[in-house]
């Protein structure tokens, strides 16, 4: 191996180094590791006690919102293992996944509104 | 004179015990209690003076904040500092000094704003010799304010809740693209 071609490694090394550093804490990073929100536990929780004003309570349903629109509602305890399921459905799979997950967090909306 | 010599002799002494080895390093031996004093005033009086000028966002409160700084909080930092229901881990017992508990309220002895920008300073700088990070090296203000917003209501939370706010849904996927 000849001086430039080592210089070349090493400047090459170096760069990918640089890179893979800057993007090693990019939220997408982690996202291979996700979980899907446990949203159908929502359920079960005493609704007269939820306050639609608290921030968590927002951020719950935010959240649950979003993974009903996704088609992404986990069962208690098994988040991964649905979530891999899931991922390894045919399209009419997930179409009816899509279907079968009841829009946990609407329903929450709707009988915390009632009461 | 006299002075002059003790303080030579007492740099020596001070140079021969740190190059003997005698001092033991390990993490499953606690410091002496005149130690462990020196370095919690030293560490203490430090992140208070460095973070006396951060003002906290008014904003913390935000749901949008909870859900990023949570998901951050269960990849990063829930390891060390448990979760909800979590009494302790490989990384809490074996780490020394031990990690706060951040989902207990005892940790939580000074005001509000005091507690925002030490929480801040803390995250962003790490804490030598400790096992902090500096997580400001890879994540910009705004996330390690999420953080700080996610650990304010921390002990506040029940599994479920713990777990819904800090899985990385959809919703963040989409942001993140």
């Amino acid at each position: 191996m000849n001086l430039v071609t080592k210089i070349a490694t090493a400047l090459g090394a170096t760069t990918l180094l640089i890179s893979l550093s800057s993007n090693a804490h990019e939220a997408s990073e982690h996202m291979k590791d996700a979980q899907s929100p446990d949203c159908a536990a929502m359920a079960e929780m005493d609704h007269e006690k939820m306050d639609m004003n608290d921030p968590v309570m927002a951020a719950m349903m935010k959240q649950c919102m979003a993974s009903d629109a996704h088609g992404e509602v986990a069962t208690t305890g098994d988040a991964h293992q649905e979530h891999a399921h899931e991922a390894a459905s045919t399209d009419s799979d997930a179409e009816h996944n899509h279907e079968a997950a009841a829009p946990v967090a609407a329903a929450v909306v709707e009988e915390v509104h009632q009461h | 004179m006299r002075t002059g010599i003790f303080i030579a002799l007492a740099f020596v002494a001070t140079g021969v015990f740190i190059f003997s080895g005698l001092y033991p390093m390990g993490a499953d031996t606690p410091h002496f209690r005149v130690t462990t004093w020196a370095l919690e005033i030293l560490r203490e009086r430090s992140i208070a003076r460095a973070s006396s000028e951060i003002k906290a966002p008014t904003d913390l409160d935000s749901a949008d904040r909870l859900l990023s700084g949570g998901a951050d909080y269960n990849d990063m930092c829930a390891g060390c500092h448990l979760s909800p229901g979590v009494e302790s881990s490989d990384l809490s017992m074996g780490l020394y000094p031990a990690p706060p508990n951040l989902t207990n309220h005892a940790h939580v002895e000074l005001d509000s704003s005091v507690t925002l920008a030490r929480s801040f300073w803390i995250i962003k700088h790490g804490v030598k010799m400790s096992g902090m990070p500096a997580w400001g090296r890879g994540h910009d203000d705004e996330r390690i304010w999420n953080m700080v917003a996610f650990l304010e209501r921390l002990p506040d939370l029940n599994p479920v809740q713990y777990q819904i706010l800090t899985a990385r849904a959809p919703m963040q996927s989409e942001e993140t693209h």
